[in-house]
């Protein structure tokens, strides 16, 4: 096993992919990372705290913690270190990457319906998370932002309750398993004491309604071009996932239509990005920018914005001049200012539909949430 | 986010047989010696469960406040031995403790409880229990149900009113008053000359092992912050802190240690206008003790405990002992130097260098999450609590000012350095992960509003 130093840390284990192509956990003393879409491996391991990391004698034995230790403790600061001997014991790392999936998928999971990818399920894909990290609870002994069990199961009652009678046993198997969780954490908002109380009682779970909810159900948002008079230019933009919280925009690319119009004596752009759901577009920064002429704001719930658009002094643009504009090198931001491009989004469209397609084959320890969004496209 | 492959490296280490093995594997190993019997304190695979390891066997069966070398992250052989002899000894005890628990849980089922995590909360009582009593009678619910009562009506809950009692009476408020005037004007700042002793802190937060000297450095740290501790400075500093115009490195209010420079005297009683940790009243402080005292060895009664909080609030830093008040300074110049989102800042202290790496990589791990953009709010809303990220320093020593509070009314010291430095390091770990989880939940929050 080999040590580097990666920004006043150590770090073994092979580089890895900039987000959204890595899947990342942090376990105490620790984060680990793998790329997603590469054969299973080891994992980049970052120690944030070796001497927290209490649970290393499972990934590489106990000699290979103990060499490790010393090894660095006999270190000024981060260098290189080769420690002969020392390896990941073969599938000690099996669930934890299983887990940094979970929780990317979580976070990343691209959405869409111009491309055909269901969304997933947001309950049952946590609470097979929270199941997850409660079995590898000897990773955290340290509070870290993965360690937190209860806080991913407490807003699914509601959701939960209505799968009791699913006519889907994984379904409900999950669910049980996740309530059980939940009652041994002292978990007591809303909707917990009636779902608790469903499981109690046998009869009661015949008069709890039914039904998944489909959260991503949501009437299509912009797939109509921007209309009304003829205007100056027109072009289409995609969205930038780094730039943008999830669960909002269709995560297809170009998907936002932009139209720069005369409107009375001003000019602006009307942008509209297509949205996904199931959260609400407002507050999301936009931005476009042509040459030397732009404008700026914040989209509406639905992905709209109209933004009045400046020349260079700062001025509304004349309609003479938005005529007279080359508007071929025209951009749409949507969100933050982030360096990402369509290839890397299209390496995870392909690492998914792969997923998708191979949800029933055991190796891949597809989440239920996958499985059934895998279904659901037949 | 590598260094980049290097072809060779700076060393070789050649795994020999290293001395010592690790914590949780000792304790694993002779967790599973136990045998059969403890299966509701162990996971599925047979290791115990970590609330187990955190709960039970570190404070009550190796007892670590009292034998600090079995907390070490890789023991030594003999340290190794004993601890393992003394879990397995434990074995009648934690199988009474495991029957201990299903009865409270059943217990807890039937009373309908479903506040509080289990394990958390009755594991020490278990196994308490297990120590007094024995294993549990067959169906003793009354023992169950009492102890269930203590644990989830608040104990503290009865200490808080028997304090609240003591500071009804107008008599007992006068004479506290007194007190709290004479001990805080007893308090006088000496010469003050920082050089060398923000010489000898550089050393105490200075490179893990120094390159010059490596195997006497440990040595040489201790040495130098058992003379910090001796140092008058802290203790000066802290006295300084309520003079008018007198000049300190840094400001007590925008270290957020005070709401307002020259320190005032804190009131006896009545809520403060600020959280911040020197505008504390007394009774307040009281209180926080008693809160935190939950499981802890039994405290001296209201009035010695008042009596001993006034001279606290009315010491330099509101804390007695000088090794506590050595570590708030220390850890003043730690905090000073901490931006979690600041790529450009650079750290006098190895120490704090160390801690920025870590603050580092765990916003990397919220960008990696989609929780922030590359280096700024991925949502308009964030905005507030990255405002209050550039402002580590307030969080950071409030943080610390309440442990160390904490230490010095259970009188545990900080006089060894190890331990003074992973305390600066554990409490930067829960301010990030504080902060980290507002991120997180500033985009939650408009997910569910």
């Amino acid at each position: 096993m080999k040590l580097t130093a990666d920004s006043g840390l150590w770090s073994t284990g092979p580089a890895t992919a900039e987000p959204p192509l890595v899947a990342v956990l942090e376990v105490s003393g620790a984060v680990l990372a793998w790329t997603i879409d590469e054969p299973p491996a080891a994992p980049q391991i970052t120690f944030t705290d070796l001497s927290r990391a209490d649970w290393l004698w499972h990934v590489v034995g106990d000699s290979g913690h103990v060499a490790l230790a010393s090894a660095v403790r006999a270190a000024d600061e981060p260098r290189t270190i080769e420690l002969t001997g020392v390896d990941i014991v073969p599938g000690s790392v099996d669930s934890l990457d299983r887990l940094a999936v979970g929780h990317w998928l979580r976070r990343w999971w691209p959405a869409s319906r111009r491309d055909g990818i269901a969304g997933l399920d947001r309950a049952l894909l946590d609470v097979e998370v929270a199941l997850l990290t409660a079995g590898l609870h000897g990773f955290f002994t340290d509070d870290t932002l993965d360690s937190d069990v209860a806080g991913l199961l407490a807003p699914h009652a509601p959701a939960l309750i209505m799968y009791l009678r699913d006519d889907d046993p994984r379904i409900r198997d999950l669910v049980r398993a996740g309530a059980g969780l939940a009652d041994d954490l002292g978990i007591d908002g809303v909707g917990w004491s009636e779902l608790f109380a469903a499981l109690d009682d046998s009869s009661a779970i015949r008069e709890v309604p039914t039904g998944r909810r489909d959260d991503y159900a949501l009437a299509a948002g912009a797939d109509a071009g921007p209309r009304g008079a003829a205007p100056v230019a027109r072009g289409v933009a995609s969205v930038n996932w780094s730039a943008v919280p999830p669960g909002i925009f269709d995560a297809a690319e170009n998907t936002v239509d932009w139209s720069v119009e005369v409107a009375g004596t001003t000019v602006v752009a009307i942008v509209r990005a297509a949205i996904m759901g199931p959260d609400p577009a407002n507050g999301v920064a936009v931005r476009l920018s042509s040459g030397a002429v732009g404008g700026g704001g914040a989209l509406d719930t639905d992905g709209r914005a109209t933004l009045p658009l400046l020349d260079t002094q700062q001025r509304p643009l004349p309609e003479s001049a938005a005529w007279d504009h080359d508007w071929t090198n025209t951009s749409v931001i949507i969100g933050a200012e982030v360096s990402e491009s369509p290839e890397t989004r299209e390496r995870v469209r392909r690492w998914v539909r792969a997923r998708l397609d191979r949800t029933t084959d055991p190796a891949d320890q597809a989440f239920l949430a996958e499985i059934l969004a895998g279904e659901s496209a037949y | 986010m590598n260094a980049g492959p290097r072809v060779t490296a700076d060393v070789t280490w050649a795994t020999r047989a290293t001395a010592g093995h690790p914590r949780r594997a000792v304790i694993e190993q002779a967790w599973r010696a136990i045998g059969p019997g403890v299966e509701l304190l162990s996971s599925d695979d047979g290791g115990p469960l970590s609330r187990t390891v955190k709960r039970i066997i570190d404070p009550l069966v190796l007892r670590l406040r009292a034998n600090p070398q079995y907390s070490l992250p890789v023991v030594t052989p003999e340290s190794a031995a004993e601890m393992h002899d003394l879990i397995v000894r434990s074995g009648p005890e934690l199988r009474s403790a495991a029957t201990w628990f299903e009865t409270l849980k059943l217990e807890r089922r039937r009373l309908r409880i479903r506040t509080g995590n289990a394990q958390e909360l009755y594991f020490p009582v278990c196994f308490e229990l297990a120590v007094t009593k024995g294993a549990p009678a067959s169906r003793d619910h009354e023992t169950a149900a009492a102890v269930l009562h203590d644990i989830h009506r608040g104990r503290d809950r009865t200490a808080i009113e028997v304090l609240q009692q003591y500071v009804a009476s107008p008599d007992v408020v006068t004479m506290l008053a007194d007190q709290l005037d004479r001990s805080w004007r007893d308090v006088r700042a000496g010469d003050v000359v920082t050089g060398p002793f923000m010489a000898e802190l550089s050393t105490v937060l200075g490179p893990a092992t120094s390159p010059t000297k490596r195997h006497s450095a440990a040595p040489a740290r201790q040495q130098v912050w058992s003379a910090v501790i001796a140092d008058a400075t802290p203790y000066n500093l802290g006295a300084l802190a309520r003079i008018e115009g007198a000049e300190l490195p840094w400001s007590i209010v925008d270290l957020g240690l005070s709401s307002a420079a020259p320190q005032r005297q804190p009131k006896v009683s009545g809520d403060s206008d600020s959280d911040r940790p020197l505008d504390r009243s007394v009774v307040d402080r009281v209180r926080s003790t008693l809160r935190r005292g939950l499981d802890r060895d039994a405290l001296p009664d209201i009035p010695l405990l008042c009596a001993e909080e006034l001279d606290r609030a009315a010491a330099p830093w509101g804390l007695l002992s000088e090794d506590k008040q050595a570590t708030l300074v220390a850890g003043i110049e730690v905090a000073v130097d901490l931006a979690p989102l600041d790529r450009s800042v650079t750290s006098r202290y190895a120490l704090a260098a160390q801690i920025q790496a870590r603050l580092r990589k765990e916003a990397y791990v919220l960008h990696a999450r989609r929780y922030l953009a590359e280096g700024g709010p991925i949502h308009p809303r964030q905005q507030q609590v990255l405002d209050d990220l550039a402002a580590y320093v307030k969080p950071y020593l409030s943080r610390l000012w309440a442990r160390l509070h904490g230490r010095d009314v259970w009188q545990e010291p900080c006089a060894d350095v190890d331990d003074m430095r992973a305390l600066l390091e554990g409490v930067a770990r829960s301010v990030s992960l504080d902060h980290r989880q507002r991120i997180k939940s500033m985009l939650e929050l408009r997910a569910a509003g």
